[in-house]
């Protein structure tokens, strides 16, 4: 009997997956359902690079968002043999977002400092996702209409505050 | 890597090229059968996808929406076969047993005469005899139903390829998207992203395509239904018209050779049905031209549902879905052919297409090839 019903409620006390978990913190996926999110882990690929590894390098046409689960990303830029490092990415951040959007060039490289877990999500799964669930997909673009709302209103104060510099 | 690295790397890779290519050619004979069954498979998921997909929207259930899909379509293809054999059957015995009678002996031999005093220079060669005419045609029926049961023995292949392609194609639609998340986890991290654009290009050009030969193929289904109901209403006594207007919409899908294919068994009953009939015989196209047994209506019926299919529907339906010169058509259905038959013309459109998509993609990734 005790066999029984623990087999008819194992479910209750599942752990979440460190894939879901990870996903239910991206700004991209937020106030999506679980069943949403179970959606979108589907048409992620889960991708290991090594130390020193590249992700994508700087102006290779873009084509979706990676997201870190464990592991660290550097993100820089290189002028004349100097590396200028804009950011270094830990578990749970992501990067390349803009690129769910369009395929245009990446603007700098990723390199992976430490082995690393990533999560891809792409544009070509985008839009497979869109055809299959379009309630999802529409949210997911809202979402990052938003990401791109919040950034754009923070350049435009940026450049408001700092006239002089323009000229 | 440094540049002799590299190319002892290219050395072993051309020479791992070269031995796939030679083991390829001998193992050939034996995987040919499963590779043919595997593509069929593959394009009939190609087209059930969409359905299979909407549908577990809809019920939650992947296994039950692929179970509900391919129910559905064996339901389909069992009746229109069987509902096809049987007619073709009763038509073909009708036939035969109005070959025995008396009176359609003399009708046929009346017939033979009179096609060879209209044609100029035959008529003054009297080498006819009235029965041989007749057993001709008998002895061409008793074959044509022998022939019919040794098709049936090959019908047997056909069927456990049938079986085969549908099993398959169930299991890839049950699976579909777990096999794609296998096959985009064996690419090198390095091509990731290119790589999952190619299968996603490849299957969007795919799905474009037959989505749009499914759509132009229905259509002329419909449209030749429609010519044939009409050419019914001035008298033109075709039976089958339902599976007529089925097999000239799936010759359809052969570009070129399938309009052909398709008014074949459209003429072919109309003179089973109208032989002896004199208004048949003496019909008039038009008032004008003589159109024995209709024949010439229903060519020209079937020319003009060609010519709306190419030049409205084909355009809007299917539009550039694969987007190749028709001079490359051309050399696809050509080389299709020679390789694998009319099975070859059917797929020499969709593999260009595939292989289109590969190029563009070569050439983007040469392009790019330093950023990767």
């Amino acid at each position: 009997m005790k066999a029984l019903w623990e087999n008819l409620f194992k479910n209750w006390n599942k752990q979440e997956s460190l894939t879901k978990a990870v996903l239910k913190q991206i700004p991209v996926f937020h106030k999506l359902s679980d069943r949403q999110i179970h959606d979108i882990e589907n048409f992620c690929h889960k991708r290991r690079y090594k130390q020193g590894e590249t992700v994508f390098k700087r102006l290779a046409p873009g084509e979706g968002m990676f997201i870190i689960l464990s592991g660290t990303i550097e993100i820089f830029t290189e002028d004349n043999n100097k590396k200028n490092t804009l950011a270094i990415l830990n578990n749970g951040e992501f990067f390349g977002e803009l690129s769910l959007l369009d395929s245009d060039t990446r603007s700098a490289t990723a390199m992976a400092t430490e082995d690393s877990d990533l999560l891809a999500f792409l544009r070509p799964d985008l839009q497979s996702l869109s055809k299959r669930n379009p309630q999802t997909g529409n949210k997911i673009l809202f979402n990052l209409a938003k990401i791109m709302a919040v950034r754009l209103r923070k350049t435009s104060e940026q450049l408001s505050k700092k006239p002089t510099e323009l000229v | 890597m440094t540049p002799q690295n590299q190319s002892i790397d290219r050395f072993y890779t051309l020479v791992l090229i070269i031995i796939s290519f030679w083991a390829l050619f001998f193992i050939w004979p034996y995987i040919s059968s499963m590779v043919i069954i595997l593509v069929f498979a593959f394009l009939f998921t190609t087209i059930l996808l969409p359905g299979v997909d909407a549908l577990e929207r809809k019920i939650k259930s992947r296994l039950l929406s692929t179970f509900l899909v391919m129910g559905g379509v064996l339901i389909l293809l069992f009746g229109f076969l069987s509902g096809f054999a049987s007619g073709m059957f009763q038509q073909s015995s009708e036939f035969y047993y109005r070959l025995t009678q008396e009176n359609y002996v003399n009708e046929l031999n009346d017939l033979y005469q009179r096609t060879i005093l209209s044609i100029p220079g035959i008529s003054n060669i009297d080498d006819f005899e009235k029965p041989q005419l007749v057993k001709k045609i008998q002895v061409f029926f008793s074959g044509f139903m022998q022939q019919i049961l040794s098709a049936a023995k090959s019908g047997m292949n056909f069927i456990f390829f049938t079986a085969m392609t549908l099993v398959f194609s169930f299991i890839i639609l049950n699976e579909y998207h777990h096999f794609r998340s296998a096959l985009v986890s064996i690419i090198p991290n390095k091509y990731f992203e290119v790589g999952l654009r190619i299968i996603h290009n490849i299957e969007r050009q795919m799905s474009k395509y037959l989505t749009g030969q499914f759509l132009a193929a229905s259509s002329v289904a419909v449209l030749s239904f429609m010519g044939l109901l009409i050419l019914n209403l001035y008298g033109a006594n075709i039976t089958l018209i339902v599976f007529i207007s089925i097999i000239a919409g799936l010759s359809n899908l052969i570009p070129m050779v399938g309009p052909l294919v398709g008014m074949v068994p459209a003429i072919l009953i109309s003179i089973m049905n109208n032989l002896g009939s004199e208004a048949a015989l003496s019909h008039l196209m038009f008032n004008i031209i003589p159109s024995p047994f209709f024949v010439f209506d229903i060519i020209i019926m079937f020319i003009i549902v060609q010519q709306i299919d190419n030049n409205l529907i084909t355009p809007i339906l299917v539009g550039e879905s694969v987007g190749l010169h028709p001079m490359v058509v051309m050399i696809s259905l050509f080389i299709g052919g020679v390789v694998l038959g009319p099975l070859g013309m059917l797929f020499a459109i969709p593999t260009a297409g595939i292989m289109k998509v590969v190029i563009q993609e070569i050439i983007f990734l040469v392009r790019y090839a330093h950023l990767l």
